[in-house]
C-alpha cells in the first residue's frame, strides 16, 4: 500500500470515525436533553393540567351556583313543586353542559334526579361534597359508570338554605381534545380511574391514544411519582401521572400525561439528514483533499527518491522542487547534499589520483595515463627522475623539508615540454613523453637534469639534489604500463649506480626481470622434489697424470626452461635467502657421492662450492661434520671452495668460520683467485690448502705473456705458502703442457672433461681417457 | 330543624314560696370560643307558670344600605311586621317560609302594609334583587324569649323558680343536626344560674355572595 493511499485512508478513516462519534454523541446528548426537558415539561404540564381542571371545575361550580339563584327555581324548591323543579333543573343542566342534575334536601338526600339514577330520598353518595357545599360550592372529579365527571354541589338559598343542587358534567375525549387545542398540553393525555381490583382503567383520553396508563402502571397499582421513561406502541415516552381532586366516594382518578421522545426528536431528524448529507459531502471532499495533499506530498518524495537513485548511480544533476514547505526544504537540502557529495567525490578522485605534496598525479593515475597512451600502440618514452641524495636528506632533515623539496622539484620538472609529470614514488618523478623516441627522451632527460641542477635552497639550507634519469621506451622495451614504469626505474637505478646521470633501460643487464621470482619458486620446488643434480668435473693431478679430484657443480633441469645455468639461479638464491638450502643440498649430495667413491676404493677428493652467504652460517661447520660422520667419510676426502670475493667481503667472519672447518680437518680452497681484491695479509691468515687460479688468466695463457707471468707467480706464491695450486679453464693440450711445465698441481677444464653426472664420472675414470691421448 | 332545645329542670326547692324570683344567664360561644350574637334563646317552663302578659305590637324591618335591619327580630304570634325601604333602590322582599310566605316590591322610601304573623316559626326573608339581603323573623309564643347581643350573653331576670326547657336558635347552626342533649338546671333564689352553650356555626350566608369572601 503506497504512502499516498495510506495517508488518504488515514484521513478518511479519522474523518468518518470522528463524524460517527460526534453523531452518536450529539444524538445521545440531544435525546438525553430532550428526555430531561420532557420530564421537566411534564412536571409543569401535569400541575398545569390539574390547575386547569380545577379552574374549569370552579367555573362550572360558579355557573351552577348562579343557576341556583334563579328565583323561579328557588320558588319551586321552597314550595316543593317537583315537576317545576325537574324541568328547571333539566333546563339549567343543559346550560352548563351537565348530563345529570340533582336536587338534594338539606340532609343530602336526593329529592329530584333528572337522570333518574337515584331514587327519591336515597342518600346522595358524595356526602363529602355535600358537607363542603354548606359553606361553599364544592366540585370534584368522580368516576361513574366508566366515565369521568365533574360533580359540582352548590347550596340553594331562599334566602336561607333550602336544599342543594348537584350537577354532573362529563369530562370526555372531546373536552380533553379541546383543552389540548386551547393550551400547550402534551398530545398524550389520559384520564384513568382505579378499579376495584387495583387496575387503572382509562376513562377518557386526548386526541391520541397510546395506552400510556397501562405502561406507566405496569409495575402495580401505584404510579411512579417522578416522570418515567417508557415504551408504548413501539415508541418512547416520558410519562407522569397526577392525581386529581376527587370525592371520597369515587374511585381515585388520575391524569396521565405523556411526552413522545420520538416526536420531540422529529425536528432533529431533518438536522440528522442534513448532517448525514454533510458527512457524505465532507467525506467526498476529504477524500479528494486527502488524495490531493497526499499526492502533493508523495510526488516530491518520489522525485527525491528518483534523485537519490540517480545520485547512487553517480548522476548529481540536482532536482529542484520549488515549494515553500518542509518538502521544499528537504529538496533544497537534498540538492545541497548532492552538490556536496559531488564536490567531495571530485576531491576524493583528485586526491586518489594526485600526490598531496606536489599536487602532481600519483603513480596510480600516471600508470593509468601511460596505459591509455600505450593503448593505441604509439611510441612513448618514460623518464624516471630520481634524487640520489633524498634518503640521506630525509634522515638528516626530516620529512617536512623533504616534502617541500619534492614540491619544489615537481614544480621545476613540470614545465618540461609536452609531458605528463607524476610522482611515481616518494623519491621519484615519472615523466611521460608521448610519441617520443630514444633521442627525444634523452634530450628531455637532460632538460630535467638542467632543471634540477640548481641546489634546493631553504633558509640557510642548500641541498644538492643529485638527480638521475632512467629511460624506458615503449613499445621497444615493453608495451605494458607497469612494465614501462618498472623498466624506467631499473634504468634509474642503473644511472644512480654510475657516473652517468642518464641511463636507458638495457634488457640484458636487468637483474630484476620478473621471471626471476617464479624461477625462485621453481628452485624451492626443485629442492623439495630433488630435481637438482650434482655434476662432477674432473681435476687432473698434473705430476701423476691421474684424476684424483672432482668439483661438484649443481645442475638444474627445469621442467619448462630446460637446463638453467647456475650463473642464473645461484645469485638469485643468494639474493632471496635460499642459498643455504642450496648449499646444504650440495654438501649432502657431494659428501654422499664422495663416500660412495671412497667405499669403492676410488681416490677422488670432491670439491663443493660455498657461497659468501654461507660464511654467516655458524651452523655450517657442525653440519658438515655431521654429514661426514653420517657417511663415515674422512674429512680430507672433501674440499670446500670459496671465492676470493666472498672472503674479502667480510674477512674476519670468514676467517672464523673457515678456521673452524679447517680445525675439523677439512681442506679449504680459494676459488677464482686473482680477480678479487685479495689482501695478501689476509691470504696469509687464511687456513686454506689450495688456490684455484681464475680461468680468465688461463684461457689465453699461451698468447698473453702477462698471463703467463701472473700464473707462474701465483703458482710460486702458492707453493711458497704451502698451498696446492689448481688452474681452471684448461681448453687445449698446449695450455695443459704449459701448466705442467710451470709446476701447477692440478688442472681443470673442458679439455680434460666437462662436468658430468656421477655415473658418467665412473665410466670416465675407467676408460682412463683423455690424458693418455695427450700424454 | 335549626332549633336547639335545652330542657332545663329546675328543682324548685323554693316552690313552697312562690313569688321568689331567680335569675338565668346564658353564655353563647361558637366553635372558636367567640361570643355568638343574633342567637335567640327561649325558655319554656315545664310547669304551669304565669307567663308575662303580652299585647300584639307592630315592628319595623328597615332596609338600609342593602341590609335588613335588624337581622333578627322576635315576634309573638299576632304581632305585625312592616318593611320600610330606606334605600334609594327598589327591593323585592319575599319569603317562602311555611310560617308566612309573601312577596312584594318596595320602592325607595315606601313602606309595606303591616303583615300579621299569626303562626309561630322562623320566617326567612330575602330580597330577590339583592341576594345578600336576609332577615329572620322569629315568631314564638314562648313566655321568655331574648336575643343575644354582641357579647353573646342573654340574661333572664325575675324568673319564677322552676324547671325550664332552654332552647337556643341561631340562623348559622348546621342544618339537620339532631336535637342536643337536654340539660337540667335548678333555678332558685341565690346567685344567678349560668348556662354555657357552644354552637357549631356555618359561615354567615350574607357573606356567601360577597365575592371578596368567597373562595371564587
Amino acid at each position: 500500500m503506497s504512502f499516498r493511499t495510506r495517508l488518504a485512508l488515514f484521513f478518511v478513516a479519522t474523518l468518518v470515525a470522528m463524524q460517527v462519534l460526534t453523531g452518536v454523541l450529539v444524538y445521545q446528548v440531544t435525546r438525553h436533553e430532550l428526555i430531561r426537558e420532557g420530564q421537566r415539561q411534564l412536571g409543569v404540564a401535569a400541575s398545569a393540567f390539574a390547575h386547569q381542571l380545577d379552574d374549569i371545575s370552579g367555573r362550572v361550580a360558579e355557573s351552577v351556583q348562579v343557576l341556583a339563584l334563579d328565583y323561579a327555581l328557588r320558588s319551586a324548591i321552597a314550595q316543593r313543586d317537583r315537576a317545576t323543579m325537574l324541568s328547571a333543573l333539566e333546563n339549567h343542566g343543559r346550560r352548563v353542559g351537565a348530563t345529570q342534575m340533582l336536587l338534594l334536601d338539606t340532609d343530602g338526600k336526593v329529592q329530584v334526579d333528572t337522570l333518574g339514577a337515584y331514587a327519591a330520598s336515597t342518600r346522595f353518595p358524595y356526602d363529602d361534597l355535600v358537607q363542603q357545599a354548606y359553606t361553599q360550592p364544592a366540585a370534584a372529579v368522580v368516576a361513574w359508570r366508566g366515565h369521568a365527571y365533574w360533580m359540582v354541589v352548590v347550596p340553594v338559598f331562599a334566602p336561607n338554605l333550602v336544599g342543594l343542587i348537584a350537577a354532573s358534567i362529563p369530562i370526555d375525549d372531546s373536552l380533553l381534545a379541546r383543552l389540548q387545542a386551547q393550551s400547550t398540553l402534551p398530545r398524550n393525555i389520559e384520564l384513568a380511574a382505579r378499579a376495584g381490583d387495583g387496575r387503572w382503567k382509562v376513562l377518557a383520553h386526548g386526541n391520541e391514544q397510546v395506552m400510556l396508563t397501562a405502561a406507566l402502571a405496569a409495575n402495580g397499582s401505584a404510579f411512579p411519582e417522578q416522570p418515567a421513561l417508557l415504551e408504548a406502541h413501539g415508541r418512547e415516552f416520558v410519562a407522569q401521572a397526577v392525581t386529581l381532586d376527587r370525592s371520597h366516594a369515587s374511585a381515585p382518578v388520575a391524569a396521565v400525561l405523556g411526552y413522545s421522545v420520538d416526536q420531540a426528536l422529529d425536528p432533529y431528524r431533518t438536522v440528522a439528514y442534513a448532517w448525514a448529507a454533510l458527512l457524505v459531502l465532507g467525506l467526498a471532499i476529504g477524500l479528494l483533499g486527502a488524495w490531493l495533499i497526499a499526492r502533493g506530498l508523495s510526488r516530491p518524495v518520489e522525485q527525491l527518491a528518483a534523485s537519490a537513485r540517480r545520485i547512487e548511480a553517480g548522476d548529481y544533476s540536482p532536482v529542484r522542487i520549488t515549494r515553500n514547505d518542509e518538502l521544499g526544504q528537504l529538496s533544497g537540502a537534498f540538492a545541497n547534499m548532492a552538490e556536496a557529495i559531488r564536490e567531495r567525490e571530485a576531491r576524493i578522485i583528485h586526491q586518489a589520483g594526485h600526490d598531496q605534496v606536489t599536487g602532481l598525479p600519483n603513480r596510480g593515475s600516471a600508470e593509468a595515463a601511460i596505459r591509455r597512451e600505450l593503448e593505441n600502440g604509439k611510441p612513448a618514452a618514460l623518464l624516471m627522475v630520481g634524487l640520489a641524495r633524498l634518503p640521506e636528506i630525509i634522515k638528516t632533515m626530516g620529512h617536512t623539508v623533504c616534502d617541500r623539496l619534492m614540491h619544489d622539484a615537481g614544480a621545476r620538472i613540470r614545465p618540461i615540454g609536452d609531458a605528463l609529470v607524476a610522482r611515481a614514488t616518494d623519491a621519484q618523478f615519472a615523466v611521460l613523453l608521448p610519441s617520443a623516441g630514444r633521442q627525444q627522451a634523452i634530450a628531455a632527460g637532460f632538460r630535467v637534469l638542467d632543471a634540477l641542477a640548481e641546489p634546493y635552497r631553504e633558509a640557510d639550507l642548500t641541498l644538492d639534489l643529485a638527480p638521475a634519469v632512467g629511460i624506458a621506451l615503449a613499445p621497444l622495451h615493453t608495451d605494458s604500463a607497469d612494465g614501462l614504469l618498472r623498466r624506467a626505474e631499473i634504468a634509474l637505478l642503473a644511472a644512480l649506480g654510475t657516473e652517468e646521470p642518464i641511463a636507458v633501460y638495457d634488457q640484458d643487464t636487468d637483474p630484476h626481470r620478473p621471471e626471476r621470482l617464479s624461477l625462485m619458486g621453481d628452485l624451492r620446488e626443485a629442492l623439495d622434489r630433488d630435481q637438482l643434480e650434482l655434476h662432477y668435473q674432473p681435476k687432473l693431478h698434473l705430476p701423476s697424470g691421474r684424476i684424483d679430484g672432482a668439483e661438484g657443480l649443481i645442475r638444474w633441469s627445469h621442467p619448462h626452461l630446460g637446463m638453467v645455468s647456475p650463473d642464473h639461479f645461484v645469485p638469485l638464491a643468494e639474493e632471496t635467502g635460499n642459498i643455504r638450502r642450496l648449499t646444504r643440498w650440495a654438501l649432502a649430495a657431494g659428501i654422499a657421492q664422495a663416500a660412495r667413491w671412497n667405499a669403492a676404493g676410488r681416490d677422488i677428493r670432491v670439491s663443493i662450492n660455498l657461497s659468501a652467504r654461507d660464511l654467516d652460517d655458524a651452523e655450517l661447520p657442525r653440519r658438515v661434520a655431521e654429514l661426514l660422520s653420517l657417511h663415515a667419510l674422512p674429512p680430507e676426502r672433501i674440499t670446500l671452495e670459496i671465492t676470493e670475493g666472498a672472503v674479502m667481503n667480510k674477512p674476519d667472519a670468514a676467517i672464523a668460520i673457515l678456521k673452524r672447518l679447517s680445525d675439523r680437518g677439512i681442506d679449504l680452497a680459494i676459488d677464482d683467485f686473482g680477480v678479487g681484491h685479495s689482501s695478501l695479509a689476509y691470504l696469509r691468515r687464511l687456513p686454506v690448502r689450495e688456490l684455484k687460479i681464475d680461468k680468465s688468466f688461463i684461457l689465453q695463457l699461451l698468447e698473453q705473456r702477462e698471463d703467463q707471468t701472473i700464473v707462474r707467480s701465483i703458482i710460486e706464491l702458492g707453493h711458497h705458502l704451502g698451498y696446492r695450486v689448481t688452474a681452471e679453464g684448461v681448453e687445449n693440450p698446449r695450455v695443459l703442457r704449459q701448466l705442467a711445465a710451470m709446476g701447477c698441481d692440478h688442472a681443470q677444464g673442458y679439455y680434460i672433461a666437462k662436468a658430468m653426472p656421477a655415473g658418467a664420472f665412473g665410466e670416465f675414470l675407467a676408460t682412463g681417457m683423455p690424458l693418455d691421448s695427450h700424454a | 330543624m335549626r332549633t336547639l332545645y335545652w330542657l332545663i329542670f329546675a328543682l324548685a326547692g323554693a316552690l313552697a314560696a312562690p313569688g321568689q324570683a331567680g335569675e338565668l344567664k346564658v353564655l353563647l360561644s361558637d366553635q372558636h370560643g367567640k361570643p355568638v350574637a343574633d342567637a335567640v334563646v327561649t325558655l319554656l317552663p315545664q310547669d304551669e307558670l304565669p307567663a308575662p302578659a303580652h299585647a300584639p305590637t307592630t315592628k319595623f324591618i328597615d332596609q338600609k344600605n342593602l341590609t335588613f335591619i335588624p337581622y333578627i327580630e322576635i315576634f309573638r304570634p299576632g304581632d305585625s311586621v312592616v318593611f320600610r325601604n330606606s334605600d334609594d333602590t327598589r327591593h323585592h322582599v319575599y319569603s317562602f317560609s311555611p310560617a308566612k310566605s309573601f312577596e312584594f316590591m318596595l320602592a325607595p322610601g315606601e313602606k309595606s302594609t303591616p303583615l300579621v304573623l299569626d303562626k309561630a316559626g322562623v320566617i326567612a326573608v330575602g330580597c330577590n334583587i339583592h341576594d345578600q339581603m336576609i332577615a329572620y323573623l322569629y315568631v314564638s309564643g314562648a313566655p321568655w324569649i331574648e336575643r343575644s347581643g354582641a357579647d353573646g350573653t342573654v340574661a333572664f331576670a325575675d324568673l319564677p323558680a322552676g324547671r325550664y326547657s332552654v332552647r337556643v336558635w341561631q340562623p348559622r347552626l348546621r342544618p339537620n343536626e339532631p336535637d342536643l342533649v337536654e340539660t337540667a338546671t335548678v333555678i332558685g333564689t341565690g346567685p344567678a344560674k349560668t348556662l354555657n352553650f357552644e354552637l357549631s356555626l356555618l359561615p354567615d350566608p350574607r357573606l356567601q355572595f360577597d365575592r371578596e369572601h368567597t373562595s371564587y
